[in-house]
């Protein structure tokens, strides 16, 4: 047994020396290195062989040697021979064939195959791998350690697990391992390969560390996890951002799940299944709501660009009627809405009292021209025609990052308008209220809105989540100026005569805090699904089928639910936050949206992010 | 270079070495990754192939061996090759253990690594917060790991497979050659090889009979030796007719002569039949075509043969292709079915997955409806809410189906693929893979592992090796005297080159995967032993072919002069 020992001693011995030549930083040059070594050496030796056998290629058979040419091509030696011969050549090209399926696995199929692709996830190598070496942590906007939204914990037997702080507040941003990918499985490893080859191992990897940096975000933990408590119960969105950097302060959708649930098969099946309350939907960024009155933000913005900000336009009681024989677009209480009544209104007042007539007929006399340019200013997709704009397309672009992964996962579903030349003067006026072909907008979009009003230059700035990243601007909206105005005339709704959202924010004004905002209520036709049961409830109806006889079928049957908006911009001297709320059947906006935005506002406030270094007082 | 054994010698002895310094890399691997290797099996390793480098003296010495070393190191590269890969398998406890001492093993596995990174990486801070003591970031040192004392037995060691049966493989080896050089014995087999066939037929019935899918008491396969006979056989029955074969009837050759040789290349087929080896028998057909294109000189007869092959393989594959490919060309689903009903379940699979492989079939299919309703009935049994669930979204049957597929029948065949992807051009490293995932890695999947921890050059290093063990046997056959030898040589060489090239075109996709070895490099009882005798008796064609050589190059020179006229013109006149 000694003997044994000192032999293994022996070897540590050379082991240092192993580390001498391959270098020690990275545990797993030592054996890289030798397979390395060992394939060019037995490389060296394969090729010897090869060519001590070059020779015998060209040998003829001894009993041939001696024969003319005449005579070997006749006897059966030689017949047998060129058969051999044959034969060899045959079996070259065949074990070709098959090692060159092996270069197809191993150097093309990864990126051409797509069945291949749609696989990996069944390969647990990679998963393993980046177990083994550990992500790093994501920490929240504060950059401390033990608020870290991602880290790990020991537990016990199992080892090191991953850890998350806040759970299911953060479960849409992180993202699963099976579905869409979020922050989790895209933040880390970015360009460094989880599993380097062995001649990666001895060159390119210098320090362990590489693989995983820690990643601060822009997100802050608590002011997450009190939106996920005050949306708890509730289905919808909520997006808080910074107008004047970009930063993503916040972004939740209810319902969430649990993240430890996604993890299994069974857990995640359940969660993939229901239907009715679509907990995977990232509501924030994939989903699309009607946006009601909240979109006369972008009516606004549109008149601002055009100039026709000082437009004054009259109301009537039987409502504005966009061409001959459309249906009139009434006010919410029905004919024109208080305090001012029919009285011509100017657009500070219209937005104050979030009048209908107003605003649709401001969005006629724009045009739809002047209507798409703003849409594309502010990253929503403007079509010739319904069909193109039902189409689902994301919007990776809007995001400011150099991570293409980021970009994608994050991916906003475009928002969509019609703004071709074959759209009606209704349309274009429901359009400009938040209804008909503008109900497609998501909550992300709509805090991209009033972030342009809040950025001080009236720039549009695209959002990030990665914090110390340099602010990048994606359009030019509005000059200074006219931000600031369109500012002030936010400002009227939360404190102006008669202005909707003046009762939810009485608590943050009388704060001293200055907000903007603007309400909005808004009727979207949806699926209905039985409480009790949770399946979705169908109604028999009757169409003509493809034989040309009357059928009756199953058609899913619609309800009609009422979602409550609420943006709003804090504090209005110089915003630093851009809030999007959405409940779905919420009600009205001033009632259930309203609310949770002031809410926001005053939490953000005491972990002091309305003001911050470099701001004025 | 030329070929001489003192120059092979010290090719070999560095192979030893190199042997010694991939376990080496293994055991270090080992560490890293939080498992001990065994330092007898290592060492018996290197032994192993030491003894094999040190043949080549005592062949010189003992039976003054003249002929070619080429093929011997090529084939002792292979086997090095194989066993740096068992013994990675074999010392990783997740690899031998099953059920949950095998999750466990991977757990403790991933610990020691996160350990490793978070004593290399993490800060005082993180590491208090982790709740260990603050220590700045240190750099790891395998050699102060704690132990994981592997038991050191040299008795079970000795006494196990892995030492036995190589050492067997050595002795048949040196037995085969000894034999074979005997003009006498060939003489014997050459006469006798009919008999020889019969009797093995007869032993292969009975243990087909009394086999379990495919392997016989637990996990052996003793019909591997029976392709010696059988070669033998159809060596020696072709090697008598195939004169008569040119003399043709109307196009025909008589029937005195054909029906021999058909019975004689249907025979194999019975018991593989049988034992459902389908492996073997595409290797069987590739070596009989092999020596029939060789024998015979009518350009009808090969074509016919050959043809026929191709055709009836043809047949086969069109009958197995799936659905949605036929569909896109004309007429070929009306073709195809009839086929289709006719073919075994077994065979639709294996071809599904080898040409499908990446998309499910449809629960619906004859084959694989038993696995799915199992396999469903498993995750309703863990969660039975599920039914309703999937009734409520016909998408969750879909995805149940593809997890069932990939997790069944298809796990094997993507995780090799798996490997194959993840190895890249020069692999992960000994030691550094996650090979232990690939099931039967050691054996029929070690070409995987072999691509996963070597890459693309170490599966091209083992191809060459194959390619020189294909070229040296083709030339044995080249110079051979007679047909019979010149049959043995070229059935040895092809049974050989098929065996590796079926189970490395079953991995690499190019062929249906089958569960047979790559000669000398797979973990293996018989069918290792059946690939040295096989080593061992064209090395013994080649010693007889390096003596006629040597007789011919003297009988030219006038070194010596022919005294009995009998020997040479006998076998090439007309």
């Amino acid at each position: 047994m000694s003997g044994m020992l000192s032999f293994q001693n022996a070897a540590y011995a050379t082991l240092i020396s192993f580390e001498e030549i391959f270098g020690g930083q990275v545990l797993e040059r030592i054996p890289a290195g030798l397979s390395v070594l060992y394939l060019i050496a037995v490389g060296v030796v394969v090729f010897f062989l090869f060519s001590s056998l070059r020779g015998a290629f060209s040998k003829p058979n001894p009993i041939e040697e001696d024969l003319s040419g005449r005579v070997v091509a006749r006897i059966t030696q030689s017949l047998a021979n060129r058969s051999l011969r044959t034969w060899r050549i045959v079996f070259f090209v065949l074990t070709m064939t098959v090692f060159g399926l092996h270069v197809y696995w191993t150097l093309v199929a990864a990126d051409t195959n797509e069945q291949f692709q749609n696989l990996t996830y069944k390969d647990s190598r990679q998963r393993r791998a980046s177990i083994a070496s550990l992500r790093g942590w994501m920490l929240d906007r504060t950059g401390k350690l033990e608020n870290a939204i991602a880290s790990y914990e020991i537990e016990g037997k199992k080892g090191l697990s991953r850890k998350y702080r806040f759970d299911s507040a953060f479960s849409h941003l992180l993202g699963t391992e099976r579905g869409t990918a979020g922050l989790e499985r895209v933040l880390y490893g970015g360009n460094i390969e989880p599993m380097p080859s062995a001649v990666e191992v001895l060159t390119t990897i210098r320090r362990r560390e590489d693989f995983a940096q820690d990643v601060r975000t822009t997100l802050h933990g608590d002011l997450q996890r009190f939106i996920a408590g005050r949306m708890n119960g509730k289905k919808g969105a909520v997006v808080v951002m910074d107008p004047q950097t970009g930063e993503i302060l916040a972004m939740y959708s209810a319902p969430s799940y649990k993240l430890s649930e996604a993890r299994t098969q069974d857990g995640y099946l359940e969660l993939e299944s229901d239907r009715r309350n679509k907990p995977l939907l990232n509501r924030a960024t994939r989903e699309y709501y009607v946006p009601g009155s909240t979109f006369k933000a972008f009516t606004m913005i549109a008149a601002f660009r055009a100039k026709r900000q000082d437009a004054v336009f009259e109301s009537s009681e039987g409502g504005y009627l966009a061409s001959r024989g459309a249906r009139p677009i009434r006010d919410s209480n029905g004919g024109c809405a208080p305090p001012y009544g029919c009285a011509p209104l100017d657009l500070s007042q219209a937005f104050a009292v979030s009048s209908n007539q107003y605003f649709a007929r401001m969005a006629v006399e724009l045009g739809s021209d002047r209507l798409a340019s703003t849409a594309e200013l502010l990253g929503i997709g403007a079509y010739e025609t319904p069909a193109e704009a039902m189409r689902s397309v994301l919007f990776p672009d809007i995001w400011n990052s150099d991570n293409e992964r980021l970009r994608g996962a994050l991916a906003v579903e475009k928002s969509a308008m019609v703004t071709g030349s074959k759209v009606s003067r209704y349309d274009l006026a429901l359009q400009g209220i938040g209804q008909g072909y503008a109900g497609q907008m998501t909550p992300l979009q709509m805090a991209l809105i009033i972030s342009a009003i809040g950025n001080t230059d009236g720039n549009l700035m695209k959002p990030k989540v990665e914090y110390g990243r340099s602010p990048e601007v994606f359009s030019d909206v509005l000059s200074p100026s006219q931000a600031a105005r369109a500012r002030a005339i936010m400002s009227l709704v939360t404190e102006g005569a008669g202005g909707t959202g003046g009762r939810a924010f009485a608590a943050v004004t009388g704060a001293g805090i200055r907000t903007g905002g603007k309400t909005g209520t808004a009727e979207k036709d949806v699926v209905a699904f039985d409480s009790r049961t949770g399946k979705m409830l169908t109604v028999k109806k009757r169409r003509r089928g493809a034989n040309g006889k009357f059928e009756t079928y199953d058609a899913p049957k619609m309800v009609r639910r009422v979602d409550s908006w609420y943006v709003a911009l804090a504090p209005i001297e110089r915003p630093r936050l851009a809030i999007a709320v959405v409940v779905e059947g919420g009600g009205y906006g001033s009632v259930t949206a309203g609310p949770i935005a002031a809410e926001i506002v005053l939490k953000s406030r005491d972990l002091g992010l309305l003001r911050r270094d470099g701001d004025r007082r | 270079m030329k070929s001489r054994p003192s120059s092979h010698l010290v090719i070999l002895l560095a192979v030893t070495a190199l042997t010694a310094l991939s376990h080496y890399a293994v055991h270090h691997g080992a560490l890293i990754r939080g498992y001990e290797t065994s330092w007898m099996s290592g060492a018996r390793n290197v032994g192993l192939v030491l003894i094999l480098a040190l043949l080549p003296p005592v062949f010189s010495f003992v039976f003054k061996f003249k002929g070619n070393w080429s093929i011997y190191t090529a084939c002792v590269i292979l086997f090095s090759i194989g066993l740096t890969v068992q013994y990675r398998l074999f010392s990783d406890p997740e690899y031998s253990l099953r059920g949950p001492d095998r999750a466990q093993a991977r757990l403790d596995k991933t610990k020691t690594m996160q350990m490793h990174f978070v004593r290399q990486v993490y800060d005082e801070k993180k590491k208090a917060l982790l709740g260990l003591p603050p220590t700045p970031p240190t750099p790891v040192d395998i050699s102060e790991e704690v132990r994981r004392p592997v038991v050191e037995d040299a008795d079970a060691v000795l006494k196990s497979g892995r030492t036995v049966a190589p050492l067997l493989a050595i002795l048949g080896l040196i037995l085969a050659f000894a034999l074979m050089r005997y003009e006498r014995f060939l003489e014997l087999l050459r006469n006798k090889g009919f008999l020889i066939v019969l009797l093995t037929v007869g032993l292969l019935i009975f243990a087909a009979v009394f086999s379990t899918a495919g392997k016989f008491l637990g996990e052996l396969t003793p019909w591997e030796p029976s392709k010696i006979p059988f070669l033998i056989g159809f060596a020696a029955v072709l090697a008598a007719l195939y004169r008569n074969l040119a003399r043709t009837y109307w196009g025909l050759p008589s029937g005195r002569d054909v029906v021999p040789l058909v019975f004689m290349a249907v025979l194999p087929f019975l018991p593989f039949f049988l034992l459902k080896d389908f492996g073997q028998m595409m290797v069987f057909s590739g070596v009989y075509i092999t020596l029939f294109a060789i024998a015979v000189r009518r350009f009808a007869q090969r074509f016919v043969l050959i043809g026929g092959v191709v055709l009836i393989f043809t047949i086969l594959v069109v009958g197995a292709l799936p659905l949605n490919v036929q569909e896109k060309i004309p007429l070929l689903p009306t073709v195809a079915r009839p086929v289709k009903g006719i073919l075994p379940d077994r065979i639709q699979q294996r071809f599904h997955l080898w040409l499908d492989g990446f998309n499910p079939p449809s629960p619906e299919t004859s084959w694989w409806k038993k696995d799915y309703e199992k396999y469903y009935a498993d995750l309703v049994k863990r969660n039975p809410r599920l039914p309703a669930l999937v009734e409520a979204n016909p998408g969750l049957r879909k995805s149940i189906n593809v997890d069932a597929w990939f997790d069944n029948l298809a796990f094997q065949p993507a995780q090799a693929t798996f490997g194959l992807s993840a190895g890249g051009i020069t692999g992960r490293g000994i030691g550094l893979g996650y090979v232990e995932g690939i099931p039967v890695a050691d054996s029929d999947y070690i070409y995987a592992a072999i691509g996963e921890e070597l890459g693309l050059v170490g599966g091209l290093l083992v191809t060459l090796a194959l390619l020189i063990l294909v070229s040296g046997g083709v030339r044995i056959a080249i110079d051979a005297r007679d047909m019979f030898s010149k049959l043995c040589a070229a059935g040895l060489t092809a049974f050989l080159g098929f065996q590796a090239l079926v189970n490395i075109g079953g991995i690499t996709r190019a062929l249906p995967m089958t569960g047979i070895t790559l000669p000398f490099v797979s973990h293996g009882g018989f069918s290792l032993i059946t690939s040295f005798v096989m080593l061992g008796m064209l090395m013994a064609l080649s010693h007889r072919n390096s003596i006629d050589r040597k007789i011919a190059e003297d009988l030219r020179t006038g070194r010596i002069a022919i005294e009995d006229d009998e020997g040479e013109g006998k076998d090439a006149g007309e």
